[in-house]
């Protein structure tokens, strides 16, 4: 497999207006000659959907929930960056590259992101003019916030929704193609494989998810934005559909996986609290900005915290990185918790838990500017935990929240099967080992509005598209086998829930795979994953049949991909033996615990291709060419 | 923590056509630190392995924000606590014994799928019909180029914050949509960018509304104090004045 | 002008038929309320207001013609919004919520009683040979216990209605600002009660009181 990466010659700068100006466009009337498959109707795929609509294309959109305006980018509260300096502080395109690359431990493409941070700003406008209601100042103008990893305040919001209203623009903009009649919705429906005819991406099989039909597509390009594979830790941010599978199936077609181990943990989250608990709540990152993370110095203090006085508390961030202090990225303070935690300093009723306190903000600002900025979040914590964060310091700890790794793409966002196109968080391009906050927003957006409407038009007219249609053997052939698949499910008949198996995994991953990773511990949990993956296909139980809606065969179906997965992402966190970012090698620290990177050997991205059933995937490596930046060692100090 | 026992009567139908019934179950242990859903998830962990087909609800965030879980809780939509999704409502706010009735969102523009879950494609159908801004990607003025006074992008957002879930319909002793509609119709009306279609807007969208079944307006209230995002009925208020502004005035 | 029908034939647009429609019943209410208050003057000055009212000739005519249609209207619109509403609901919920919101949720009830009312109130007032002066027919009249308990029911009805029709007829006609809210709301309730308990004092005095229009 060879791994072109495209990026167009040139300085940085001049990379993508390049690429656009060189690009062999589609004449208007041929564009609606092209059909376009897009999955999932997040912000990439419905910033997709409307744009290529708008562009002329003929677009079918796929998402799983009742409705596309539900895809899980709408839980995202924090913001989104842009670099457009409104507030003067110094921001740039280039510092907002250099910042992304940066807090991404020197493991991205420098022109993809650069191109991210260019596209931003135009991003902002867009939404703007769709009527996003950002947060504005007395004089009408955009308000802006700081977030982690940054000294610039970039950051656009809407209170602490900022993910649901860019959701429901790029939406409303693919409504109103639905009404145009360029976008046709398919609304729960599962992609359950991809078409791959001449090499070429062409179509794929979906499940009706209330009438079970399995129902094939044909297109001249499918584009996937399905998101993150975090739910493969049972507990995690994700939404409860989230999953791998649309990207495991076309894995499985030849598309390569590319750093499925940098998968990043969010440090602020409600703390787990019970063996029941089905999802974590991420409490925005922007409490940063005002709350204080501490523990108690003594190890096992179980008093209550207003109970510690000021000298008996550990404020170990803003003592450990006095310049960037609790707004360190998000990898950094994930693992000082953890290493809080471990040392038994933690607090809450597990010990897995830190405290964040507004107390001084409150006393600083006031209660109602709190409130203000925070209300919903606040309120938010209460509803799960009973608890008023004015009252008494939240208590969060880290939680498994959005997988930088993801199927691995050119700079024209395709995969290594011609054809097939990803996006937003489904992809792996931009964020290398670590994401920075308001970062997610910012590329699913970028990808979906400005870079792959451009990128389509090249692989269409570069390529022979031959005429197909669902006839095609390989369509009767991948619904044979999605339908096998789920009678195998079906029939197994054990005793074990889909969940249950799905817990297992999880822990088993969070133990051995998660914020600190060793060897040792990496090599058990892939040792134990053929058993798991032998238990769930002979002790499954899953009832109902497949021919009505039926979630329990829904979440099996997800289980299963989740499980094989598993395997790829332990193999990568195994190759790596450097740290970088969100992935934390033990062996590989500095003498002050911070993660140590290995430019010389691993700066590369790690591509995996699928070998066939049992057999291990290859690993292909396409080196990170660092021209314009000086690689450093991360230092938040 | 506390443990709780709950009789649920949790209505079960397999089909949009065939015919439905309440069916009991005992919950079995609860804590109370538990979320409504979770609830059911170990409510239907104990029905697989039972055999028993578990009962179909709809859920996807679990945090408050997609929109996607509701259903009726002795009465209320998304149950007894204020501005709270059903995924956000906690097992502390029951009693041990207590009875629950929980019943699919019912209308006629709302037509059931299975158990608990019910069609509400017809919000989409309506936002379809004008609920957006007509502009294309590209070639859109700079952010900053219109000011926009703090308290209007305000009130546009807390009529944005609809999460689209449809407790307002459920509510509404006529299954009226038009706190949904209100909402979207003020979000875009209170901003300048919304001006333009700002009249072919809100016809398009009553006359869409009231083609799918939904029933009128009674100003009972009902749906505000359903509605998990707290959205006022001013934006009804506001719905009413755009259409009339829009029927009487405008050359749409 | 298919317009026209097009806006009234929408759901708004019926709301708007019942708030406007609204509006000149509840002047009416208020008219008909300030001339029934002068029987607290006694006999002589009521049946002067009477003969006086009836001395306008063809404008009372036209008055009644056009409070007829405007009753027809919000009569046949309100019963138009009550079988729409019922079919937009085909299944009802098995649990009812205890938050009742009483006199929104009786309107179409307290409406048909009105309507049942104006019935009686006609045929006792309007549909009759006059021989005695309109004192002696109204003390008479409601000197009946059953028909005077049925006025005190349908007035009592008549407040319910209005204590949600009064604000809900500016909600509807878009007239909602959070410095004015309370006073329409409590204003629109206080207003109700004010007219509808002077109503029902006409009957009250007279079962109770002998030397009431004597």
């Amino acid at each position: 497999m060879q791994l072109d990466h495209r990026i167009p010659s040139g300085p940085l700068t001049e990379k993508w207006d390049r690429f656009r100006f060189e690009t062999n466009l589609i004449n208007p009337a041929n564009k609606r000659k092209f059909e376009i498959i897009v999955v999932g109707a997040g912000l990439a795929g419905a910033s997709a959907s409307a744009t290529l609509g708008e562009l002329g294309y003929n677009v079918k959109t796929f998402c799983i929930q009742d409705s596309p305006r539900r895809g899980h980018s709408i839980a995202a509260q924090g913001g989104i960056n842009a670099a457009k300096n409104y507030q003067n502080d110094g921001d740039s395109i280039w510092r907002l590259f250099y910042d992304t690359i940066k807090g991404g431990d020197f493991r991205a493409r420098e022109a993809n992101v650069y191109r991210l941070a260019q596209i931003s700003n135009q991003i902002i406008d867009q939404c703007v003019a769709q009527g996003v209601p950002f947060a504005r100042e007395y004089g009408g103008l955009l308000a802006n916030r700081s977030f982690g990893g940054a000294q610039v305040s970039r950051t656009f919001y809407a209170r602490g929704q900022t993910g649901q209203q860019l959701l429901l623009g790029a939406y409303s903009a693919m409504m109103r193609q639905v009404k145009a009649g360029k976008v046709t919705l398919h609304p729960r429906s599962e992609m359950m494989d991809l078409v791959v005819i001449n090499g070429q991406a062409r179509g794929i099989v979906t499940r009706n998810l209330i009438t079970g039909a399995i129902e094939s597509h044909a297109a001249d390009a499918v584009v996937l934005a399905t998101g993150g594979y975090g739910n493969a830790y049972y507990l995690s941010t994700n939404a409860m559909a989230s999953n791998v599978t649309a990207t495991w199936r076309a894995y499985k077609r030849g598309a390569a996986f590319a750093n499925p181990c940098f998968v990043q943990i969010h440090p602020t989250c409600i703390p787990v609290h019970g063996t029941y608990q089905s999802k974590l709540t991420l409490m925005s990152e922007s409490l940063r900005n005002d709350g204080r993370v501490w523990v108690p110095t003594r190890i096992g203090d179980k008093r209550p915290p207003a109970e510690i006085p000021e000298p008996e508390r550990d404020y170990y961030l803003e003592q450990k990185y006095p310049s960037f202090g609790n707004l360190v990225p998000r990898d950094v303070a994930s693992r000082n918790a953890k290493e809080k935690c471990d040392q038994s300093k933690g607090v809450g009723d597990t010990g897995l838990a830190v405290y964040l306190d507004f107390a001084d903000a409150i006393n600083r600002l006031g209660e109602a500017a709190i409130r203000q900025k925070y209300g919903n979040l606040f309120d938010m914590y209460e509803k799960i935990t009973g608890q008023d964060p004015v009252k008494e310091p939240m208590t969060i700890y880290p939680a498994v929240h959005y997988t930088m790794g993801g199927l691995w793409v050119d700079y024209h966002l395709m995969s290594t099967v011609p054809g097939l196109f990803v996006l937003g968080e489904a992809n792996f391009s931009d964020h290398g080992a670590n994401r920075l906050g308001a970062s997610a927003l910012m590329q699913g957006l970028a990808d979906g509005y400005f870079v792959l409407p451009a990128t389509i038009s090249s692989h269409f007219s570069e390529s022979a598209m031959v005429p197909i249609t669902t006839s095609h053997p390989a369509f009767t052939e991948a619904i044979d086998t999605t339908k096998g698949r789920i009678q195998r499910l079906l029939s197994i008949n054990g005793k074990r829930t889909p969940d249950d198996f799905h817990r297992e995994l999880g822990l088993l991953l969070w133990d051995h795979c998660g914020m600190a990773r060793n060897e040792a511990g990496l090599k058990l949990a892939l040792g134990r994953l053929p058993e798991l993956k032998e238990n769930f296909w002979y002790d499954l139980k899953v009832t109902g049949s497949g021919a009505d809606l039926n979630q329990t065969l829904e979440r099996a179906g997800r289980v299963a991909d989740f499980i094989e997965f598993a395997e790829v992402m332990i193999l990568d966190a195994l190759s790596r033996q450097e740290s970088c970012g969100c992935h934390f090698r033990e062996e590989s620290q500095t003498a002050e615990h911070e993660a140590k990177r290995m430019d010389d050997t691993y700066s590369h991205v790690s591509a995996w291709q699928y070998q066939g059933e049992g057999q291990t995937p290859q690993l292909h490596k396409e080196p990170l060419v660092f021209e314009n930046i000086q690689l450093s060692q991360r230092s938040y100090k | 923590m506390t443990i709780i026992h709950l009789t649920l009567k949790i209505w079960r139908q397999t089909g949009p056509e065939s015919k439905g019934s309440f069916k009991t179950y005992e919950s079995g242990p609860i804590t109370t630190a538990m979320s409504f859903l979770e609830m059911l998830d170990v409510l239907n962990e104990r029905l697989i392995l039972n055999g028993e087909e578990p009962v179909a609800f709809d859920h996807d965030c679990r945090e408050g924000i997609c929109g996607m879980c509701g259903s009726v809780i002795n009465g209320t939509p998304h149950g007894p606590e204020k501005k709270t999704t059903l995924c956000q409502l906690h097992m502390r706010h029951f009693k041990d014994g207590d009875t629950l009735v929980i019943e699919p969102f019912r209308s006629r523009a709302f037509k059931l799928v299975k158990d608990l879950i019910v069609d509400r494609s017809a919000f989409d159908a309506i936002i379809a019909e004008g609920g957006y801004v007509s502009v294309n990607t590209g070639g859109t003025p700079d952010a900053n180029a219109i000011p926009i006074p703090t308290f209007m992008a305000e009130q546009a957002l807390d009529a944005a914050e609809c999460i689209g879930c449809g407790a307002c319909v459920a509510a509404c002793p006529n299954a009226s949509a038009m706190l949904f509609v209100g909402a979207k119709i003020s979000h875009l009306a209170l901003l300048p960018q919304g001006q333009p279609e700002r009249s072919k807007r809100a016809l398009a969208m009553v006359k869409k509304m009231d083609e799918l079944g939904f029933g009128n307006c009674g100003n009972e209230k009902y749906c505000e104090k359903s509605c998990p995002k707290g959205i006022s009925i001013s934006n009804i208020a506001r719905l009413n004045r755009e259409f009339m502004r829009a029927a009487f005035c405008s050359e749409e | 002008m298919s317009w026209i029908i097009k806006v009234f034939r929408s759901s708004i647009g019926k709301k708007y038929i019942m708030a406007a429609s609204g509006v000149c019943l509840s002047f009416f209410l208020l008219a008909h309320l300030i001339g029934n208050s002068v029987s607290f003057w006694g006999k002589e000055a009521y049946n002067s207001y009477a003969s006086h009212l009836h001395s306008l000739g063809f404008i009372i005519y036209i008055l009644e013609i056009l409070l007829l249609l405007l009753f027809l209207i919000h009569i046949v619109t309100g019963i138009t919004l009550f079988i729409e509403n019922l079919s937009a609901r085909p299944t009802r919920y098995a649990i009812q919520t205890k938050e009742r919101n009483w006199s929104a949720s009786t309107m179409p009830y307290s409406g048909i009683l009105i309507l049942l009312f104006l019935l009686v109130h006609l045929l006792n007032f309007h549909f009759i040979t006059k021989t005695v002066s309109t004192a002696e027919l109204v003390k008479t009249t409601l000197s009946n216990p059953l028909i005077a308990s049925f006025y005190l029911l349908s007035l009592s009805g008549l407040t319910l209605h209005a204590s949600h029709g009064f604000w809900s007829l500016f909600q509807s006609l878009g007239i909602n600002h959070p410095k004015y809210n309370i006073f329409l709301q409590r204003g629109g309730r206080a207003m109700a009660v004010l007219i509808g308990m002077t109503f029902i004092l006409i009957p009250l005095l007279i079962v109770t009181t002998d030397s009431f229009l004597q």
